[in-house]
């Protein structure tokens, strides 16, 4: 992707304290029930109660989410949204094929259906900034929020001042029992303290909303830019580390997808090979694998390299910087099939 | 009657889920839509799912929904007409 | 000066015809696909007409050039079937001859096949081979499975935006082209009719008992199909070089938002009259020069008065001539806005107006109605295919005849 973009603005609801607070003093959430549930905020501030009483759980993280973002980023004329989901609301998915069975399809709400459209976060929001710009929802595993963000590089490129671009993900009880049966997650109680020492088949789950307001010119505010980005699906042979070398060649930091799943963790050994020496700090014991988690990978780089800080309590043990981090390469992929790459500038 | 309406209105309350809503706050003749309770056309169709789970009473027609679902009263009273004594 | 895009290759599946052909044959013959499900597991079979595929999944796997196997959903088939169209229509015998994208549009993945088998999904005392299917509910399922059996893997995406999902695929893959990151993308969607959409449509009280009746007054809704299509988008630089034959230029597009209400267009179509005319100035050709309108038309209550308010906004009394497809193939949401783009192409190419079958009274919000009879032999230079969508997603295309 030619041309650069900067993160204005940003927000996460995650498994982590991430809302509100300062993520540089906040702890480490842990547990060792194999799946990091969100730790929601009061949705009130930014939903209407009337809207609020039909939304479920992914919907309220989404829109939110994108609420306190565009928020942050002091623009007030509302743009493009662009989005990414791997499972839009789950929740309403399953609700709906079950009420389907109990009531034999009569006598339906239309609530789950209308909710577990994919696009649905994005409709809301749109009606709740008064939006009326371009809109679009990429469904696409571990490239949703990825071709997300293509997207709204590429409005930048043909003259949108800023963009709303973001990601949202649930995992519910049933899903999670339903990916556990094609391996997904492992087998022991792991404490996510402990993700990277498991090396075993599977991961832990998580979920998250994150957002970023993306300019095509920097600011004082300016988290990072993204100045450049790659996707490599199904990656054979030499090609992963290729495209990596040719990708960058000696970033100071590197943030990588690395959850403990034995499966696929070569692929990370390949980066390892292809930098040695270059530090790297892995973020899925923050926030669980899912779809879309490489949207929290870029949230929790945008953070590092805008304060030139780690948060301590996240990583015990690298909680110091041993020299400034000017380019942070973001590596991460989905169960071996989407390879994501994306390179992270101080502005 | 009255006892029709009262059960009504805690089935209204928690069917649209109106959570800081009693069933005292809602006045039999206020319109449910619009200005009253500030229900929309979702909610309408949820109210019918609602008569039809609850009353065993199909509106199939949504023109007709609009009718009966103009309040409290106007939904008791279709109820009623439409049960057996 | 970015670049054009042409488009190169057509090939569809839907309940009118196994192929581009097909389906022409039959909008000839004014024959409608709508009738009774024979696959789906509903009450409904004999309540709710649908517009379905005229064959078995098993038969599919024949019309998609694989050896039947688990795990390939009938959306994933439809898919296929359409694509190796599109592929053989271009020419591309291989598909890694040039840096090709995939753009895929899906509403609800493979629920078609995930939906009878859910209950044992969920049900640990339940094993077999149909745990070959668990992971293909989601819409990035269809994608890959396409991809990998006929070999895209320079850039894939799927887009979900309710009904007007492959119109966005389009216009996603053309605005590729025009930054210079492809020569070539294969654009569209697939959609299978499933239990899941069929209640969830009817539970908004939308759907018709009788076959749908768009832009008539007496409409109470639409009728679900399903069918895939795919066009082969291609950079004016490398069609030119690659001697590509042209079947029409995509020259204008644009995506808008309603923002009005989740499932319901605004009363005058504000988002459709945007769309319709940021499409349109992009083309750089003028109201006048519109040929036809191959409208979104689902006949629900809400979409034909909003979407006949914003043509006669835009167009004011001379409205050009315009009709829905719908009766033809039914809504099949997200195939549908590339279905319709194909159809458009064919309009051009052949100089014909497809009518709007079912129509007899117009309705009392509008001062239009549209056409009712084929027309042949009609010049059709500039078309624009309309696709919104439930979250008030609007997406208008302009197809325009190849003129060199």
């Amino acid at each position: 992707m030619k041309g650069k973009c900067y993160i204005q603005a940003m927000a996460a609801i995650s498994p982590q304290p991430t809302f509100e607070g300062d993520i540089f003093s906040a702890q480490l959430v842990h547990t060792d029930s194999n799946l990091l549930a969100c730790i929601e905020p009061d949705y009130k501030p930014f939903i209407p109660g009337n809207s609020l009483r039909r939304m479920t759980r992914v919907l309220k993280m989404g829109l939110t989410a994108a609420l306190k973002c565009s928020q942050e980023s002091g623009i007030t004329i509302p743009g493009p949204i662009i989005t990414g989901t791997g499972k839009g609301s789950l929740q309403d998915t399953e609700k709906f094929i079950k009420e389907i069975a109990e009531y034999k399809e009569t006598a339906l709400n239309p609530t789950p259906f209308i909710q577990s459209t994919y696009n649905s976060v994005n409709g809301l929001i749109a009606l709740q900034q008064k939006c009326t710009a371009y809109n679009n929802t990429f469904v696409h595993r571990g490239f949703s929020f990825e071709n997300a963000l293509l997207d709204s590089m590429m409005l930048l490129q043909e003259g949108a001042t800023h963009t709303l671009t973001g990601a949202f993900e649930e995992i519910t009880k049933e899903h999670f029992y339903i990916k556990s049966r094609i391996g997904f997650w492992k087998e022991a109680p792991t404490d996510n303290r402990e993700l990277y020492r498991h090396l075993s088949p599977g991961s832990i789950a998580g979920e998250g909303a994150t957002f970023f307001t993306l300019t095509g010119t920097p600011t004082p505010q300016s988290y990072a830019a993204i100045s450049d980005f790659r996707m490599l699906y199904k990656p054979r042979g030499g090609k992963l580390a290729e495209a990596l070398k040719s990708f960058t060649t000696s970033p100071d930091l590197i943030i990588t997808g690395r959850n403990g799943d034995s499966n696929h963790e070569h692929y990370y050994q390949e980066l390892d090979q292809c930098f040695p020496g270059i530090p790297q700090l892995p973020f899925k014991h923050l926030c669980g694998e899912y779809d879309t988690a490489g949207a929290f990978g870029l949230w929790l780089a945008a953070q590092i390299i805008k304060a030139q800080q780690i948060p301590a309590t996240w990583f015990p043990g690298t909680e110091h910087l041993s020299a400034p981090v000017r380019t942070i390469l973001f590596y991460n992929h989905f169960y071996g099939e989407q390879h994501v790459m994306l390179k992270l500038e101080r502005v | 009657m009255e006892e029709l309406k009262k059960k009504l209105k805690e089935q209204i309350i928690e069917a649209l889920n109106l959570q800081d809503t009693k069933p005292e706050d809602i006045d039999d003749n206020a319109p449910l839509f619009g200005e009253g309770l500030g229900l929309d056309s979702i909610d309408s169709l949820e109210l019918m799912v609602l008569l039809e789970r609850q009353y065993h009473i199909k509106v199939e027609d949504p023109r007709e929904g609009r009718k009966i679902l103009q309040s409290v009263q106007s939904m008791a009273e279709f109820i009623q007409a439409k049960q057996p004594a | 000066m970015a670049e054009r895009v042409f488009i190169t290759g057509i090939g569809m599946i839907t309940a009118i015809g196994d192929n581009v052909a097909g389906n022409l044959h039959h909008l000839r013959l004014q024959q409608s696909g709508l009738g009774y499900s024979s696959y789906i597991d509903t009450i409904y079979k004999n309540v709710l007409p649908v517009a379905e595929v005229k064959h078995a999944s098993e038969a599919l796997f024949a019309l998609a050039g694989i050896p039947v196997k688990e795990g390939y959903t009938r959306t994933t088939l439809l898919g296929l079937a359409a694509m190796r169209e599109a592929l053989q229509d271009a020419g591309i015998t291989d598909v890694q001859s040039a840096p090709t994208g995939f753009i895929n549009a899906s509403t609800v993945g493979g629920m078609c096949d995930t939906e009878k088998l859910y209950f044992d999904i969920i049900n640990p005392e339940k094993t077999g081979s149909f745990l070959q299917y668990i992971d293909t509910l989601d819409c990035a399922d269809c994608t890959q499975r396409i991809a990998d059996t006929v070999g895209f893997s320079e850039h894939i995406a799927t887009i979900s935006t309710a009904c007007s999902s492959s119109a966005n695929a389009l216009m996603f893959g053309a605005r590729m082209i025009k930054q210079g990151m492809l020569p070539r993308v294969v654009c569209g969607g697939t959609e299978a009719l499933t239990r899941f959409t069929l209640n969830g449509f009817n539970s908004l009280k939308n759907v018709d008992k009788q076959f749908c009746r768009p832009f008539d007054q007496q409409r109470t809704g639409l009728n679900l199909g399903e069918g895939a299509a795919y066009l082969v988008l291609e950079s004016e630089s490398f069609a030119r070089a690659n001697n590509s034959r042209i079947l029409a230029e995509l020259s204008g597009y644009c995506n808008t938002n309603e923002a009005f209400h989740p499932t319901s267009p605004s009363p005058d179509g504000d988002g459709a009259y945007e769309a319709m005319k940021m499409a349109l100035a992009m083309s750089g050709h003028s109201l006048e020069e519109v040929s036809y309108i191959n409208v979104h038309g689902t006949a629900t209550l809400n979409n034909d008065v909003s979407e006949g308010k914003a043509l006669e906004r835009l167009f004011g009394d001379k409205v050009p001539l315009f009709s829905s497809t719908k009766p033809f193939t039914g809504h099949t949401l997200a195939a549908a806005g590339a279905i319709e783009a194909i159809y458009s192409i064919l309009a051009i190419q052949h100089g014909i107006i497809f009518p709007n079958l079912n129509f007899s009274e117009r309705m009392e919000e509008l001062n239009i109605s549209p056409v009712t009879t084929l027309m042949e032999g009609y010049p059709v230079n500039h078309v624009i295919s309309n696709s919104f969508g439930f979250g008030g997603n609007n997406a208008s295309l302009v197809i325009s005849k190849y003129e060199g």
